[in-house]
C-alpha cells in the first residue's frame, strides 16, 4: 500500500514534469515554426512559414499538441530533430550512451574517494590530515567545474602531453573529464559524511562496541560507517542526476559528444523536439536516481525517519 | 554569537575575504588602471608590464581591470539574485509549514515537481526560450533554484515550530504573525545565514558556469566566466587568460564557503 501511494506520487511528478518540461519549451519568444522557416530558407515569406506551421501541426491548440507529443512520447517517439531531421529518440541514445560512460567513469572515483577520505578525516580529527583534506574539500566546492576542467587539459594535455586535448572512445579520454566531473561531488560528499561519522563517533552504541573488546577499525567500519551512510547515499543519488545535468559544462570543455552538449548546441539553434526530450530526459533520470536512493537507504536502514530530507543546491 | 565569530579563525579568513571582494567591487573604477572595455588591437596579448599589471587579452584590454570590474557582476547579480531567493524561499516556505493543510499539500507537490529538475536544465530551457541576457539569466536562475530555498526554509519552520517556546507564545496569546515574526524567524535567523552564505557561492559558481557556455552575457562584459569563455580559444598560446578568471571565481566562492561553513561550525558545534 505504501508503495503503491509512492508509485502513484512519483506518477503524478512525472506527469507534471512532462507538461512543464513542454510548456517550457513552448513559451518561446520565437515563433517554433518560423524558427524551422528561417532554417529552410534566408528570408522566409509569411507563406512559408504558415505552410509550415500546418504541416508540423503547429497551428493547433496548446494542449492538443501537449496531448499529440506526450502520447507519442509515451510510445518512444519524440518527434525529429528540425536541424538534423533525424528522430530525436536516436539522435539521444548515442549522446545518452557518452553521457553515462562519462558519468559512469565520474561515479567511479566517487565511490573509492569519499568513503576512506571521509573516515580518514574524521579519525585524524584536528590533525594533519583533517586539516588538509579539509582545505581540499572547501577548495573543491568552491571550483568553477570547466575552469578545473581546463587547468587538467593546460597540465595533463598541453604542458605535459600524456592526454589528447580532444579525445573520444577509449578509457584514456574518459580519465580528464570524469575526474572533473567527480571533484566538486567527491568534496562535498567526504564533508557530509565526516561530519555525520564525527556525531555517529560520539554515541553510546560506539562506547558500548568499545566495551566488548572490538577493535577501533572494526567499529568505525561495521558500525560507524554503516550508520552514517544514509545522507551520503541520498546524496550520491541526487548527485547522479546532478551529474548527468551538469555534464553540459564539462562536456563543452573536453568536446565530449555526450547528451548535455547536445542540448546546449539544441538550445541555441532553438531545435524544439530536442529542448523537449532532453529536459524530459534530463528530468527522468533525476526523478528515479533520486527514487532508487530513496529505496536504497530504506533498504540499509529500515528505522529510518521518513520525512528526514536532506536538501543540498546544485 | 558575534564574539564567537571573531573567535573562529575560518570565520574570520572568510570574512575578511567578503570583505576584500566588496571593497573591490566599490572601488573598482579607482582601483582599475584602464577602462576595462577599451578595445586596442595593436595591443593585444602583452606580456606583463607596469602599465598593463597582468597584461592584455586578445583584444588588447587591460585583464588586470577586467578582473576588477569582474568583482562588480559577479557580486551585483548574486546578491540581487540571493535577495529575491530569500524572500520567495522565507514566505513561501513559512507560510507552508505554518499554515500546513491544502495549502502545504499544495506547495509540496509544485516543489517535487521543479525538483525534478536540476537548476542548469531549467536555466538552459529557460534561456533556450527567453533568450539570452543577463535579466533572462538572473530570472531563470531564481526559477531554477527557488524551490530549493523554500524546502530548506520550509524544512527549518517545521522542526522550530514544534518547539516549546512555539507553544508558551500561543498560550499566553500571541497570534500567528506575532510568533512568525517576532519568535521563529528572529530564531531561525542564523541557520539562514549559513544557507544563504553558502547559497551565494553556488550562485557565483553558477553565473559562471551559465556564461562560460555562452548564456547571459557578451563578450564585451567583463564578467569572469565570460573572460573565461573568451579566453579558451587561446588555451594554447596563453593560458593566463584562463587562469586568472578562474581564481578569481574560486577566491569568491571559497570566502563565501569559508564564512557559511564556520557559522554552521559555531551553530551546531556537535557536528564538528
Amino acid at each position: 500500500m505504501k508503495y503503491l501511494k509512492k508509485i502513484i506520487s512519483l506518477l503524478a511528478v512525472l506527469i507534471g514534469v512532462s507538461i512543464l518540461s513542454f510548456m517550457m519549451a513552448n513559451i518561446s519568444t520565437i515563433e517554433p515554426a518560423e524558427a524551422i522557416a528561417r532554417r529552410a530558407y534566408s528570408n522566409p515569406t509569411q507563406e512559408q512559414i504558415a505552410k509550415i506551421r500546418l504541416e508540423k501541426g503547429l497551428d493547433r491548440p496548446i494542449a492538443v499538441q501537449y496531448i499529440d507529443w506526450f502520447s507519442s512520447s509515451l510510445q518512444g517517439d519524440l518527434g525529429t530533430s528540425y536541424q538534423t531531421n533525424q528522430p530525436v529518440v536516436g539522435e539521444m541514445a548515442d549522446k545518452l550512451k557518452a553521457t553515462l560512460s562519462l558519468t559512469g567513469a565520474a561515479l567511479f572515483w566517487v565511490v573509492i574517494f569519499v568513503v576512506p577520505l571521509s573516515i580518514l578525516s574524521a579519525t585524524e580529527k584536528n590533525r594533519f590530515w583533517d586539516h588538509l583534506i579539509r582545505g581540499i574539500t572547501v577548495l573543491g566546492i568552491s571550483i568553477p567545474s570547466f575552469w578545473l576542467g581546463f587547468l587538467l587539459l593546460i597540465a595533463f594535455a598541453i604542458s605535459l602531453p600524456i592526454f589528447k586535448v580532444v579525445d573520444y572512445g577509449n578509457i584514456n579520454s574518459l580519465i580528464l573529464p570524469s575526474i572533473t566531473l567527480a571533484l566538486p561531488v567527491i568534496c562535498s560528499s567526504v564533508r557530509i559524511l565526516r561530519a555525520t561519522l564525527l556525531k555517529n563517533m560520539k554515541q553510546d552504541y560506539v562506547i558500548y562496541a568499545k566495551s566488548r573488546g572490538l577493535s577501533s577499525s572494526r567499529i568505525m567500519w561495521k558500525h560507524i560507517l554503516k550508520n552514517s551512510l544514509p545522507p551520503v547515499v541520498t546524496i550520491f543519488f541526487q548527485n547522479i542526476g546532478m551529474m548527468i545535468a551538469g555534464s553540459a559544462i564539462v562536456e563543452t570543455v573536453f568536446s565530449w559528444p555526450g547528451l548535455g552538449s547536445y542540448f546546449v548546441s539544441s538550445i541555441i539553434n532553438r531545435d524544439l523536439p530536442v529542448i523537449n526530450g532532453c529536459v524530459l530526459v534530463f528530468a527522468l533520470i533525476f526523478v528515479l536516481a533520486n527514487t532508487v536512493g530513496e529505496l536504497t537507504n530504506r533498504m540499509l536502514n529500515p528505522r529510518m525517519i521518513s520525512g528526514k530530507e536532506l536538501v543540498t543546491i546544485a | 554569537m558575534l564574539k564567537k565569530i571573531f573567535r573562529n579563525p575560518q570565520a574570520v579568513i572568510g570574512l575578511v575575504m567578503i570583505l576584500f571582494i566588496t571593497l573591490i567591487a566599490l572601488l573598482a573604477s579607482v582601483l582599475a588602471p584602464h577602462d576595462p572595455m577599451a578595445v586596442n588591437i595593436s595591443m593585444k596579448f602583452l606580456s606583463p608590464s607596469s602599465e598593463y599589471p597582468l597584461g592584455t587579452d586578445q583584444l588588447g584590454r587591460c585583464v588586470l581591470s577586467r578582473i576588477i570590474y569582474g568583482t562588480r557582476y559577479s557580486l551585483g547579480i548574486a546578491i540581487p539574485i540571493l535577495f529575491f531567493l530569500a524572500v520567495i524561499g522565507t514566505t513561501l516556505g513559512t507560510l507552508g509549514a505554518w499554515l500546513g493543510g491544502w495549502f502545504d499539500r499544495r506547495l509540496t507537490i509544485i516543489c517535487n515537481i521543479f525538483m525534478a529538475f536540476p537548476p542548469l536544465v531549467v536555466v538552459l530551457a529557460l534561456i533556450g526560450v527567453l533568450g539570452q541576457g543577463i535579466l533572462n539569466l538572473i530570472v531563470a536562475i531564481i526559477f531554477s533554484m527557488w524551490v530549493w530555498f523554500v524546502k530548506v526554509i520550509r524544512s527549518y519552520v517545521l522542526i522550530e515550530k514544534n518547539k516549546d517556546y512555539v507553544v508558551a507564545s500561543e498560550i499566553v496569546g500571541c497570534n500567528s504573525a506575532q510568533i512568525l515574526l517576532r519568535h521563529i524567524l528572529p530564531n531561525l535567523f542564523p541557520v539562514m545565514i549559513v544557507y544563504f552564505s553558502t547559497g551565494v557561492a553556488s550562485i557565483i559558481l553558477m553565473i559562471s558556469g551559465y556564461s562560460f557556455l555562452g548564456l547571459g552575457f557578451g563578450t564585451d562584459i567583463p564578467e569572469w566566466g565570460a573572460m573565461l569563455n573568451a579566453g579558451k580559444q587561446c588555451l594554447y598560446s596563453k593560458p593566463m587568460l584562463i587562469v586568472y578568471p578562474g581564481l578569481c571565481i574560486l577566491f569568491t566562492a571559497s570566502a563565501f564557503n569559508l564564512f557559511g561553513e564556520a557559522l554552521r561550525d559555531i551553530l551546531s558545534p556537535e557536528e564538528v
